[in-house]
């Protein structure tokens, strides 16, 4: 009863997306790891060969920045997981609505499904470079492939559960089937499908980084690999960190984009009336 | 056999479903009945009766297969907004506002910008919720939910208020209130109402007329009339309207007895 009538615009500003990122004590467990491990490297227990001091990794990040070429391997790497997780999620929504609406789409989805989400789909990547080489095309392919997933299971269990009094009520109000879809069954299905999207975000990474470093050409996967080919550990450790900080931020724009889409939702006010 | 001022017309409606897993249940058998035009007519029950099932028969969102039901003479089809409807659990739209909500109808019936805003704003203030046009669903208690699902069906003006259960969700108090609102808003603008409850005092205080349904098969098992002045403050102290909730209430345990011997096979 409390939040009876309390605008959001004043809770989003109090407790927004940023409040989150400055909550330092958040961050003591890493710092902690950065401490223990700038620590360990300069002890003598181990070589700066099998782990470089943080300090000197940070240092290449830097370099390769200021060079130029972080930039330009950031750029494809997220060129490629965002194309393809934004296929993905077209693919994945369009094909889970039908396998909802549509009898035979269940009956030849349904069983694909099944077997194709457990199973590890990087199998593919041999026949995939088979047949488009080692181009954007077949890492494309098997982000797409394993990103479309999640995507497919949440909007096919988001929109199978939808209240039917929900949808009794468009129809009473005067809506078509049409309209029941586009401005029922969607919204009310968005805050599971975006959940399926926040899954899918990162193994549209994951598949990413393994293509290019199996493939090779220009981005983060890539470059690590070259690094290690050339017993470059600094440069193998600044690529972890990062895909490490890219994974990160990708995450956390998400779990903004949540919020802000989904303010009318109860788990917005949960969070902010902590 | 009808006559002109009966908008409803319910005959020999059966009906059965078959649940996930198990046999086929008949939930209605053999229901009849008529509702006069700008009546309140209670349906009484215990759980499981199939009450709600007979409302979501007249609102179109359950094709009648045996029987029929008729509303201005016309067999029912699918849902329509000439039959308005208010469930239990409010059924409201938790990513639009309250005002989004009320004007949903509004849009769909094709009014200009300006008349929508205007009947929304008519009806919210109706029910008592200016100043919360702009909250979401989940930012309202229970009772207030429920006056925006009413100001959202009422909005359209149809001419039949289906209403399922709905105050079953609220606390007592709010109960209370709310069947006092409504009595208002439907002396304000008397519509044809068929109100679905298991609260024999809640059909009473409300309903000129109650219909007692029976345990599983629901069947019309007794219409009693509830003429009782309903303006005055003090009616449900007063002696009529205890003797009309005592013989109602006796109608309703035996079924309500037999519901639970039903549960428990």
């Amino acid at each position: 009863m409390a939040t009876v009538g309390t605008p959001l615009a004043t809770k989003a500003t109090r407790h927004g997306p940023l409040w989150s990122v400055l909550n330092l004590s958040g961050w003591i467990p890493l710092l902690v790891i950065a401490i223990a491990w700038e620590l360990c490297a300069r002890s003598g227990m181990v070589t700066a060969y099998m782990l470089p001091p943080l300090s000197v990794v940070l240092e290449r990040i830097g370099s390769d920045a200021i060079e130029g070429s972080l930039g330009l391997q950031v750029a494809m790497t997220l060129y490629r997981s965002l194309l393809g997780f934004a296929i993905a999620a077209l693919v994945g929504v369009v094909l889970g609505v039908g396998i909802n609406r549509s009898r035979f789409m269940r009956w030849l989805f349904d069983p694909l499904i099944s077997v194709g989400f457990p199973m590890p789909k990087i199998a593919f990547l041999p026949i995939v470079i088979l047949w488009f080489g080692f181009h954007d095309l077949s890492k494309l392919t098997m982000i797409v492939f394993d990103a479309v997933f999640p995507v497919v299971t949440a909007t096919v269990a988001a929109t199978a559960t939808v209240a039917r009094e929900l949808l009794w009520s468009a129809r009473n109000l005067g809506a078509n089937e049409g309209q029941v879809w586009r401005e029922v069954v969607l919204p009310a299905a968005f805050p599971q499908i975006m959940t399926g999207l926040q899954v899918a975000l990162p193994i549209a990474l994951i598949v990413c980084i393994v293509t290019e470093m199996k493939m090779g050409g220009t981005g983060l996967g890539g470059a690590m690999m070259e690094t290690s080919r050339f017993a470059d550990s600094p440069g193998v450790f600044a690529g972890i960190v990062e895909i490490a900080v890219v994974g990160y931020v990708l995450v956390w724009i998400m779990s903004i984009l949540r919020r802000k889409l989904l303010g009318w939702h109860p788990e917005s006010q949960a969070v902010s009336n902590r | 056999m009808s006559t002109m001022s009966e908008l409803i017309s319910i005959d020999g409606v059966c009906h059965t479903y078959t649940p996930a897993h198990g046999r086929e249940v008949l939930a209605l058998d053999n229901v009849s009945l008529q509702v006069q035009r700008q009546e309140f007519v209670a349906l009484l029950g215990p759980s499981g009766c199939g009450k709600s099932t007979l409302l979501y028969l007249i609102g179109g969102f359950l094709p009648v297969t045996q029987g029929s039901i008729r509303v201005d003479g016309k067999p029912v089809g699918g849902p329509g907004p000439d039959r308005g409807i208010v469930f239990q659990h409010f059924a409201l739209f938790p990513w639009k506002t309250v005002r989004g909500n009320v004007l949903y109808g509004l849009e769909k019936m094709g009014l200009p910008r300006a008349e929508r805003e205007e009947r929304a704003r008519t009806f919210i203030d109706m029910v008592g919720l200016s100043g919360f046009e702009e909250s979401y669903p989940s930012q309202l208690s229970g009772g207030m939910k429920q006056r925006a699902a009413i100001a959202r069906t009422l909005a359209i003006d149809p001419g039949i208020l289906l209403m399922d259960e709905p105050f079953g969700a609220l606390d007592a108090q709010t109960r209370g209130l709310m069947q006092a609102e409504l009595l208002r808003i439907w002396r304000g603008s008397p519509k044809t109402v068929m109100f679905v409850t298991h609260d024999v005092h809640e059909a009473v205080y409300l309903a000129r007329r109650i219909v007692v349904m029976s345990a599983r098969p629901g069947r019309v098992k007794a219409v009693i009339e509830a003429d009782l002045d309903r303006a005055d403050p003090q009616l449900t102290k007063s002696r009529a309207f205890i003797d009309i909730v005592d013989e109602v209430w006796s109608l309703v345990r035996e079924e309500a007895v037999r519901a639970e011997r039903y549960r428990a096979e």
